[in-house]
């Protein structure tokens, strides 16, 4: 496993390739400084040579001075010449030193320092102080027919060939180190500039490597990826690579392979249901209409019992009126049932509806009950919606018909409302009944489901399921926020009419 | 650190040891070693000058070759300039050692004008002049380099000129070709006026090597020569007679510094005196015209003769 993941995998590639790339530049970074650092070595030492050339320049003229200076005083007898020469000459011993510590670095040039330093103390002790001696000595005229001998000057001009010597050889030095450095850097540049065109070509290579070997199958994964997102659940990417693409690759197909035999068992899951939930929902309605049959019977024969027996059986009244009761009882769940199996199925007649209209319809089949109650019912301006109009009327009558029924001490009053919200319009009915606690607010949509007994508030509990319902199917959704003792409010919202009948004339009632 | 210190207390203790024992060595050396004869070649180098022409120069390498061989250290400097110039140079310690020309010595340095006749008187009387000065004539040469007058056989045909006596007989100016020294010296123009009275002289200051071709050339009609050139060889040139002795006696005799002679000892004038010895007027002669005729460097002359004569 290690065998194979060193030999394939991609990141030993990518470490492989980096560090050869850092060692290159590494490489040609010390080559550059290697070539900077001669360079500057070179300067120096050009710098020097320079500076011997300059003191030995100084030193000849200097030499030169010195004799026509000593020639002069043989030939005018004036004692300031000589004290020039004698200065000019103390200062040769150091400035000779000078020359030496310049061309330090150069033996033959250090030698051909000495072999002019011993010619000039020569010329002068042979030359000059026995010049100065025969002056003193045997007077003028000797001494200038030992100046006429040109002995020193035969010395001098001898003492400027090595000088000659010495600019020559020093500048060949000079230019020799100038070429030295010159083909020094030059190599140097020729090995930075190599070394930078292989770090390119490698980051080049590197780089069409990432795209062909690594980006290209990365994309054909994302594509595939982006189609599964799509639905296509029998995408399936190329995966006979060995590296982590491969393991990519590989495990994108497994996971195609789980999804699609995933939904393949929802979908028959689904099926099974659909068909259970079919056969339960006829079976509900079967059996609740066919019970009302035999149920209207036995009430019928209650009736007919209670008539016929008179006032004979007064214990038997009392028993009679249970059976009825009773059977009154399980119609009206029975009709519930029913009505709540009926509701919103089958064809809707989805219009523009004018939600006004529709709730007026609602308190006209509710006016019994509202004015029982003696409530107060305030319509604001109602929009038109989308919705089949019999089902939104049942919502309205259920939501009115709560709000009027679950009342406290106060006179109930009820307010029904609607506001835009984007393209739907909230519908809000408000009460100020008894409420209920938030975490009921759930549970009074489900089917039969009571937070009161029969006793005190009747009904069977299936009227907010209906309306769930219903609003479920038109598009929208319902929901309550209450509090107990602070009334409830019913809202739900429902898609906007068609912009051709955008805003109609509202309609507004009272009650 | 606590490690480190009694390292170096060790070092220190043996450097003072060192020191010690070499201080008590160091006197018993002192005490053993010879206080005037250490070995030659420890001793100062022996510093031989040369004057300014060729038989100076071979003369110089002669005996540089020949006391390197006995191993002393020597340092030779040639060319070094006229008598008045190198004798100074000697006396004010520059040099240790130059050979010198006994006439010239006498004439030029002693200025002795009254010279004594025979070779060896001259040489006694130069030998107590320099030994006053703290200098040692050392053994004299065969060979004698006297100065002379050269000129061409037939410029001594037409005016009939054997001695130099007879200059005075031509009419006008004479040149003379000669060193530029030769203006003032006795051996030269004042010696020609003072000895011989000639008057009609006037002197063209040449180099040495010029003055046989200025000869040759008739830029002069004569030359200032030295007997032992090796122009004068053959026949090319007739050196006229000095029946009054104003040239003297060209024997060579090496003045050497008495200090250096101290320093060295016996040795020293041993090797000397063994190369004087063989410098006969033949050998010198050779020698020069092989340098002055023939281009050969005058140290390979120098080898090939002291090899001859086994002193190499």
């Amino acid at each position: 496993m290690l065998h194979r993941s060193l030999r394939t995998q991609i990141t030993t590639k990518v470490v492989a390739l980096s560090a050869a790339s850092a060692i290159l530049l590494g490489v040609v970074l010390v080559t550059l400084i290697v070539a900077v650092m001669g360079q500057r070595d070179a300067a120096q030492v050009a710098f020097r040579s320079q500076q011997a050339l300059g003191l030995a320049n100084t030193l000849e003229k200097s030499l030169l001075s010195i004799e026509s200076g000593l020639n002069r005083y043989v030939t005018t007898r004036e004692s300031r010449y000589l004290g020039a020469v004698t200065s000019e000459l103390a200062e040769y011993p150091p400035a000779t030193r000078e020359l030496a510590r310049l061309v330090s670095d150069d033996a033959g040039q250090q030698a051909r320092v000495a072999e002019l330093s011993e010619a000039i103390r020569d010329y002068d002790e042979f030359w000059v102080k026995s010049l100065i001696e025969i002056v003193s000595e045997d007077g003028f005229e000797v001494a200038r027919s030992q100046v006429e001998t040109n002995g020193g000057r035969a010395r001098l001009d001898r003492v400027r060939g090595q000088f000659e010597t010495l600019f020559e050889r020093e500048r060949a030095v000079i230019r020799a180190r100038e070429d030295a450095a010159e083909r020094g850097s030059e190599r140097a540049i020729g090995l930075g500039v190599g070394g930078l065109a292989l770090t390119i070509a490698i980051a080049l290579g590197f780089t069409l490597y990432l795209r062909r070997s690594v980006l290209r199958p990365v994309r054909t994964v994302a594509e595939a990826t982006g189609r599964l997102a799509a639905g296509d659940l029998s995408t399936r990417v190329p995966a006979d690579r060995e590296d982590e693409l491969g393991e990519l690759a590989r495990g994108f197909n497994s996971m195609a392979d789980s999804l699609e035999r995933g939904r393949e068992q929802l979908e028959h899951s689904n099926a099974e249901l659909t068909r259970s939930n079919a056969e339960l929902e006829q079976f509900a309605s079967v059996t609740s209409h066919d019970l009302q049959a035999p149920l209207t019977t036995i009430s019928m024969y209650a009736e007919l019992l209670e008539r016929r027996r008179g006032e004979q059986a007064v214990g038997d009244v009392d028993l009679v009126d249970g059976i009825r009761g009773a059977t009154q009882q399980a119609r009206a769940l029975i009709r519930d049932l029913l009505e709540y199996s009926r509701a919103g199925r089958g064809n809707l007649n989805v219009e523009d509806v004018p939600a006004g209209h529709i709730v007026n319809q609602a308190l006209e089949a509710l006016a019994g009950t509202i004015e029982e109650s003696g409530a107060q019912v305030d319509v604001g301006e109602l929009p038109v919606v989308r919705a089949d109009r019999a089902n939104l009327c049942r919502v309205f009558q259920n939501l009115i018909g709560n709000a009027v029924k679950f009342t406290g001490e106060d006179t109930p009053r009820v307010s029904i409302e609607a506001e835009r919200d984007d393209d739907h319009w909230r519908f809000s009915v408000r009460d100020n009944g008894i409420g209920m606690k938030p975490d009921h607010a759930r549970r009074i949509f489900e089917p039969f489901q009571r937070l009161h007994g029969e006793e005190d508030y009747p009904g069977t509990g299936i009227g907010l399921a209906i309306c769930e319902r219903i609003i479920d199917q038109l598009g929208g959704r319902i929901w309550v926020s209450s509090r107990p003792g602070e009334g409830s409010v019913f809202s739900f919202i429902l898609p906007a009419a068609s912009p051709a009948c955008a805003e109609p004339p509202r309609v507004g009632a009272k009650a | 650190m606590g490690r480190v210190t009694p390292r170096i207390l060790g070092l220190l203790a043996a450097l003072a040891l060192a020191l010690v024992l070499a201080a008590c060595g160091g006197s018993d050396d002192d005490a053993a070693a010879p206080p005037d004869r250490p070995d030659p070649a420890t001793g100062p180098p022996i510093r031989i000058g040369a004057k300014n022409f060729t038989e100076q120069t071979i003369l110089g390498e002669l005996y540089r070759q020949a006391l390197e061989a006995e191993g002393f250290e020597v340092v030779l400097k040639s060319d070094v300039g006229s008598t008045e110039i190198i004798h100074r140079a000697l006396k004010r310690g520059a040099l240790d050692m130059y050979p010198e020309y006994v006439g010239v010595l006498l004439s030029e340095v002693a200025e002795v004008r009254s010279r004594p006749r025979r070779p060896a008187a001259s040489y006694e009387v130069a030998k107590r002049y320099e030994k006053r000065g703290g200098f040692t004539l050392l053994a004299q040469t065969p060979f004698s380099d006297s100065n002379a007058l050269g000129v061409k056989p037939a410029f001594a045909r037409r005016h009939g000129l054997r001695t130099i006596a007879d200059l005075r007989r031509l009419k006008g100016t004479v040149k003379i070709g000669a060193l530029a020294e030769f203006r003032t010296r006795y051996e030269g123009l004042v010696g020609l006026r003072e000895v011989y009275g000639l008057r009609n002289l006037r002197v063209s200051s040449l180099d040495s090597d010029e003055r046989y071709a200025a000869l040759e050339q008739g830029d002069v009609e004569v030359a200032s020569v030295f007997t032992t050139e090796g122009q004068l060889a053959g026949e090319d040139y007739v050196v006229l007679a000095d029946p009054r002795g104003l040239f003297a006696s060209g024997h060579v005799a090496p003045i050497i510094s008495d200090r250096i002679l101290r320093v060295h000892g016996t040795r020293l004038q041993t090797a000397i005196d063994a190369v004087s010895k063989m410098l006969t007027t033949s050998a010198m002669r050779e020698m020069n015209a092989a340098v002055d005729l023939r281009k050969r460097r005058p140290a390979d002359i120098a080898r090939e003769f002291l090899k001859a004569k086994k002193l190499l």
